[in-house]
């Protein structure tokens, strides 16, 4: 059987029986063909409290490098599942390059999770320079001052916080399109930015 | 050929050498074998979306040994052939926004949903299966028809979005865009023996005799 024949029959997560029922051949083959994919690098292996191996069978095994969402699992107690696939080769993409990231998906359920990095950010620096590259310095402020309300966060640079501040005749934008916030007016009218969660959607925090 | 792992790594070299951020489409072989069609290619055939990027990144392929060889021995005389870069078996085919017959049009670039960043200056976007089928019909090389079979076989093919594809192509000025698609899924269904639907390829053929009757109605 062809390596990508295989790998598409058997993607997801396998055990020896699940691959012997689903390519109808017995427990020696089953094993072999695991192998296979195992020695070209398609297969993680797990143990599970019994003992029993699970397999992990996925072309991104083999691709290796890291995604953005990979990164905000890692770090927040909200988890994202996604069919985007974002990888990152050759280098670690940084926490501050995550959250722009996030922010810039425009998804609830990413930017939610994503508040969680604000524990673990540092540079503020980078955080500025890219925020000011896609004009979201003050959506980065917003939704720090918002993450501050619920989480132990790194203390914002004083510099970060005047220059991200809106000027008077600054317009108010959306974090996500249409969405306003009933529970964090006085954030929104700081930073002139519309937040798209209320004090339930942070429930997940606490 | 070019196995994934080694594609990985000259990516990255490639990378590393660029003097700017630029985002490239990867169609034929080298999107296959990203979607996981494939584990090996015979060149990596990359689409850019202007003549600067690809000059950007045809000089960090020199400097690392790749020569430029002649489009004609592996394309023939088609319009708008690659500039291709060799070095031993691997190669690169570099096109700007025409891949032979066909436009990268903006729906094609919207469908490549799937990206790839090596390092900070190389974007590589993956082009979707259903165009990699419509391109795979620009050339007329045996291989081509072997890596649409391939992807025919393996996913779920939406037929709708290759027809409007290929409309889309005609009004953007490639006239042949269903004839060709049409003969090449032709092709396909009778000597491959392929499950292409046969309403399919009727409606690819309404839209050439339409064509046909506007042309001499002008």
């Amino acid at each position: 059987m062809e390596k990508t024949e295989l790998l598409q029959k058997l993607a997801g997560i396998q055990t020896v029986e699940s691959v012997m029922d689903i390519l109808k051949v017995g427990r020696r083959m089953a094993i072999y063909y695991l192998r296979r994919l195992r020695k070209d690098g398609y297969v993680k292996t797990r143990r599970q409290s019994n003992n029993r191996r699970v397999y992990n069978i996925s072309l991104d095994n083999k691709f290796g490098g890291k995604s953005y969402y990979e990164i905000i699992n890692q770090y927040s107690p909200i988890k994202i599942s996604t069919s985007v696939i974002h990888k990152i080769y050759g280098k670690e993409p940084s926490l501050e390059e995550t959250l722009i990231y996030a922010i810039q998906t425009k998804s609830l359920r990413t930017i939610l999770a994503s508040l969680a990095l604000f524990k673990k950010i540092n540079n503020w620096i980078e955080l500025y320079n890219l925020a000011k590259k896609t004009h979201i310095e003050r959506q980065v402020g917003a939704l720090y001052d918002l993450a501050r309300k619920t989480m132990k966060v790194r203390r914002m640079t004083h510099k970060f916080r005047s220059s991200a501040l809106p000027k008077e005749e600054y317009q108010f934008e959306f974090v996500v399109s249409e969405l306003k916030s009933k529970d964090f007016t006085e954030i929104e009218k700081v930073w002139k930015i519309y937040i798209p969660f209320n004090k339930k959607d942070l429930e997940e925090y606490q | 050929m070019i196995t994934i792992d080694q594609q990985q790594k000259l990516l990255l070299n490639v990378a590393r050498r660029l003097t700017k951020k630029i985002t490239i489409y990867a169609i034929g072989g080298t999107a296959m074998m990203f979607l996981g069609f494939k584990d090996a290619t015979l060149d990596i055939d990359l689409v850019f979306e202007n003549e600067k990027d690809r000059a950007v990144f045809k000089e960090a392929v020199k400097s690392l040994g790749y020569l430029e060889m002649d489009a004609i021995k592996v394309y023939g005389a088609k319009r708008n052939t690659p500039e291709m870069f060799r070095l031993n078996d691997e190669r690169f085919d570099l096109f700007v926004v025409e891949v032979i017959d066909f436009i990268f049009s903006d729906n094609m670039r919207k469908r490549a949903e799937q990206i790839h960043q090596f390092e900070n200056n190389l974007i590589l976007k993956i082009a979707n299966p259903h165009d990699i089928i419509l391109m795979k019909c620009a050339t007329e090389r045996i291989k081509d028809k072997d890596d649409a079979r391939r992807i025919i076989n393996s996913t779920k093919i939406d037929w709708e979005i290759i027809i409007d594809e290929a409309k889309k192509q005609i009004d953007l000025g490639k006239d042949r865009a269903a004839f060709d698609l049409g003969c090449f899924l032709e092709y396909l269904k009778t000597k491959m023996n392929l499950d292409i639907p046969q309403e399919v390829l009727d409606k690819l053929f309404l839209i050439v005799e339409k064509q046909a009757k506007d042309k001499i109605s002008k």
